[in-house]
């Protein structure tokens, strides 16, 4: 495992530069690591933090990689502290990656007023509106940035990767894995955001981010991407919440994406869960079902 | 130079490739056209060969009949030396016991003599001592009157003289008329005792005399024996045989008989020998196939005992084929086992042949015929004691079908076990620990309910309506198919957006899941997690007309096993 300090670089190191990770913290979780680093992001220009969890196979070897995203007004912090996951990433030996889900310190104006817009709520896209479009390129960190320093710097197969998320980090796992048919091995969401163009988080989103052209919208949204998926190589695991207010507000909205898979051919297991809500106590009841079905196809 | 093979000395001249049958050898065919062989019978090297084989064969056959008869030889002889031995036997316990009775009557006499010559003493000396007593008595008298003599004869009175003289004389007439024994009263010679010897003479004689073995022959009856039926009642049977030895054939298995014998000679027939008793082996018992189970790691046989009285116990014998043989070579045996059946640890992915014997006093039974068990995975047959009366199994044992159903309800006549409402069967109890795999085939539209479910699940119940039966449940709506996965009548909200054409079923007592898969592309459904308190059986059932296809008796697929 390679971990340079950011010294001053010499301009024949730029890149090393821009590979270099700074350790924020370390725990032993058992029997592997819990991490957070830095590191400068090219695509969203500023520093950015992600937790790594290194189960105990990574000492020996390389591991497959599981990337998690996390929903509206989450940092790195939040999934690597409530989900209650290592056990089982320790058992399956998996890699997991949680980054941040915004850039942040960019002071952009505006970008604090609302918890669903802005800091805290990148929705995975590459904006083209301005003041977004410098920093908020979500889309392309999650998509190559973050791979690349992930497999740089730390025992991986890059071939072996998976990806999932809640809320908006649910959709972002799934607009990712539908864009990218044969990057990741297997999808799976709590509480997605289906369908971001019908619902209210979606359109004040994609409303600032992306301008008003609705086909642009469109290429952000699962439900809309899943029509047009070449294959049925996906295996969909979706875990929701009964008693989600979010689910009850309409801004959810499986039902469409769940048609949509039907009609495609798209395998999806949705479970709807008596009596959960949106929290991470609803995440931590559920994630080991879906680091095992992620694992069945990251260890095949 | 390198020493060559002989054969090689011949790379010059070609290879012999036609056979002489005249002068019985190999040749080349040019020798036959232009040698010496040109007016000799010959043929192909081929029949040849066939007909050198076909000769050594024959030999090999006599040889053959040689070695058994050779045998039979060697076991006669075997039966005379066991026959030499017994006669001398007999002779040795006869002699001895001649002799000991030579020797007891002879004791006998002994004592019987010295006693009387004791008791003869006893009288004589008894006889004498009362003489001499009386002698003695005798004397004194005559001593006394002696003195008296004496005494008077030296009296000077004449009055006394006299006087006394008269006594005495009185005294001496009286005495000396008494009559004096002076005779001895015994002889001191003993009498001539002649001991009667002659019975021991007989005896003596006999000992010459070697006992009468010229039988006629023998008389061997036997009888069958049990507690039920009164001796009387069963028929006695009995056979005459001229050996000492004879095999009685065609006795009932399992069955207790008794066995006596009777020698025959000119002049009559011997007392009957002490009964001997056996049990005759048991009838081998017979495997029910059908209803023999298997998994991956072990087989449940049951059997019928094959014979109608009880046995002690049996056995089981096993052989594991390896390439189709092996088949004759028992690799394990099982003994003790009390119940027609036997649960066998096996290892995965063999063929074995299994076989059972019935034991008891009188020794093992032939093997039953034998049942093929593979251990490619869990294998469980239909119950079609439990199906409910639309529902029917088709001739391959594993496709179930039901046909019309106007009201599955109705008063149609059912057995005890079968399912009245819910159109559903059992499959046979899976009793092995570990994992069990199997699946399931349907078409896109039927609606059905598939899963496992306790012997004691309520037959008018549905399946997964009740605390003891777990199923996943398909059924389509107007607008899309929908899953249920039912247990106690409860089922979680799953929404699956591809029906699946094949459900793997993966139960894991160990762990306590009943797992459902989409085996068309891999797909985990839903897993019950729940702690089997008993062996369950694994259910079928279809809500509509159609088929639903079974397979078992194979592995997982590794997506699966693994998960």
């Amino acid at each position: 495992m390679l971990l340079r300090h950011t010294l001053a670089p010499a301009p024949a190191e730029a890149r090393a530069k821009i590979m270099a990770l700074k350790q924020i913290s370390s725990n032993k979780c058992f029997n592997g690591f819990q991490k957070v680093f830095e590191h400068d992001s090219v695509e969203l220009k500023c520093k950015m933090k992600f937790g790594i969890y290194l189960p105990p196979k990574a000492e020996s070897g390389k591991c497959a990689v599981l990337y998690w995203l996390s929903g509206l007004t989450c940092t790195e912090q939040n999934f690597i502290t409530k989900a209650g996951f290592h056990q089982a990433a320790a058992e399956h030996g998996l890699i997991i990656v949680a980054p941040d889900t915004s850039p942040r310190g960019c002071n952009i104006e505006g970008e604090d007023e609302s918890w669903d817009f802005g800091t805290g709520a990148g929705f995975y896209v590459d904006a083209t509106e301005e003041p977004w479009k410098t920093n908020y390129r979500t889309y392309s960190y999650i998509k190559d940035e973050l791979p690349k320093l992930i497999n740089a710097n730390f025992p991986t197969d890059p071939e072996r990767m998976s990806i999932f998320g809640h809320s908006m980090g649910g959709h972002g796992a799934l607009i990712l894995a539908l864009k990218n048919p044969g990057k990741y091995k297997s999808v799976s969401a709590f509480a997605p955001i289906c369908n971001p163009i019908q619902c209210p988080w979606g359109k004040k989103a994609f409303g600032g981010y992306l301008g008003s052209d609705l086909s642009k919208w469109e290429a952000y949204d699962a439900t809309h991407l899943v029509k047009s998926y070449p294959d049925s190589h996906l295996d969909i695991l979706i875990d929701q919440g009964k008693d989600d207010q979010f689910l009850s507000a309409g801004q959810l909205l499986p039902d469409n994406f769940i048609a949509a898979c039907t009609e495609q051919k798209i395998p999806v297991v949705f479970r709807l869960q008596q009596g959960y809500d949106h929290s991470y106590f609803f995440i931590a009841t559920f994630v080991n079902d879906h680091i095992r079905h992620h694992a069945k196809y990251l260890n095949a | 130079m390198q020493n060559e093979p002989t054969c090689e000395l011949n790379s010059k001249e070609e290879a012999a490739d036609i056979y002489c049958s005249t002068c019985k050898t190999p040749i080349r065919a040019f020798d036959k056209l232009f040698g010496n062989h040109k007016d000799h019978e010959v043929t192909e090297l081929t029949n040849a060969a066939e007909i050198a084989k076909e000769e050594v064969h024959k030999n090999m056959c006599k040889l053959e009949e040689q070695i058994g008869q050779m045998e039979n030889v060697a076991s006669h002889l075997e039966e005379i030396f066991i026959t030499v031995e017994e006669n001398f036997g007999r002779q040795e316990q006869n002699f001895e016991m001649r002799c000991n009775d030579v020797m007891q009557t002879l004791a006998q006499r002994y004592e019987e003599k010295l006693q009387d010559l004791g008791e003869e003493k006893k009288l004589k000396l008894e006889a004498l001592y009362g003489q001499l007593v009386s002698c003695g008595k005798d004397l004194d008298t005559c001593k006394d009157l002696m003195e008296t003599i004496q005494e008077l004869c030296m009296e000077n009175k004449k009055v006394d003289f006299i006087k006394a003289a008269v006594a005495l004389v009185d005294r001496l007439e009286k005495f000396l008329k008494k009559d004096l024994d002076l005779e001895l009263s015994t002889l001191p010679d003993f009498e001539d005792r002649a001991i009667d010897f002659s019975d021991m003479e007989q005896l003596m004689d006999s000992i010459n005399t070697v006992p009468d073995d010229s039988i006629e022959c023998y008389q061997l009856y036997y009888k069958q024996v049990s507690d039920d039926t009164p001796s009387e009642e069963q028929a006695e049977l009995m056979t005459k045989v001229k050996e000492t030895y004879h095999t009685v054939t065609h006795l009932v298995p399992n069955t207790q008989y008794e066995f006596w014998v009777s020698a025959l000679n000119a002049s009559g027939i011997s007392p009957a020998s002490e009964r001997a008793v056996y049990v005759t082996a048991p009838s081998p018992p017979i495997i029910k196939s059908q209803e023999s189970q298997s998994c991956e790691n072990a087989a449940l046989i049951c059997w019928e005992s094959g014979n109608i009285n009880p046995v002690e116990s049996y056995t089981v014998e096993l052989s594991k084929v390896t390439n189709g043989e092996n088949g004759d070579v028992i690799t394990e045996s099982i003994v003790g086992i009390p119940n027609c059946e036997a649960l066998i640890q096996l290892q995965p992915r063999h063929s074995y042949l299994i076989s059972v014997r019935a034991v008891n006093m009188g020794g093992s039974s032939e093997r039953s015929e034998p049942v093929s068990i593979h251990t490619t995975g869990t294998y469980f047959y239909l119950n079609e004691d439990s199906a409910h009366p639309l529902l029917s199994v088709l001739e391959d044992g594993f496709t179930i079908a039901c046909s019309e159903i106007e009201n599955p309800e109705c008063d149609l006549p059912s057995r005890d076990n079968s399912f009245t409402r819910c159109i559903a069967i059992l499959g046979s109890m899976i009793p092995f620990q570990g994992k069990h795999y199997w699946e399931v085939e349907v078409e896109e539209d039927m609606e059905y309910r598939v899963g496992v479910a306790y012997e004691n699940t309520h037959r008018q119940g549905y399946l997964g309506a009740n605390n003891s039966s777990w199923c996943l449940r398909h059924i389509v709506t107007p607008s899309r198919h929908k899953y249920e996965f039912l247990h106690s009548g409860t089922t979680p909200d799953i929404r699956i957006t591809v029906p699946p054409k094949r459900i793997g079923i993966l139960l894991d007592y160990d762990n306590w899941k009943l797992s459902f898969f989409n085996l068309d592309i891999a797909q985990h459904l839903y897993t019950f997690n729940s702690h089997f308190q008993h062996y369950v059986h694994p259910c079928f059932a279809l809500e509509r007309p159609g088929f639903m296809r079974i397979h078992n008796g194979i592995a997982a697929p590794t997506s699966i096993a693994l998960s």
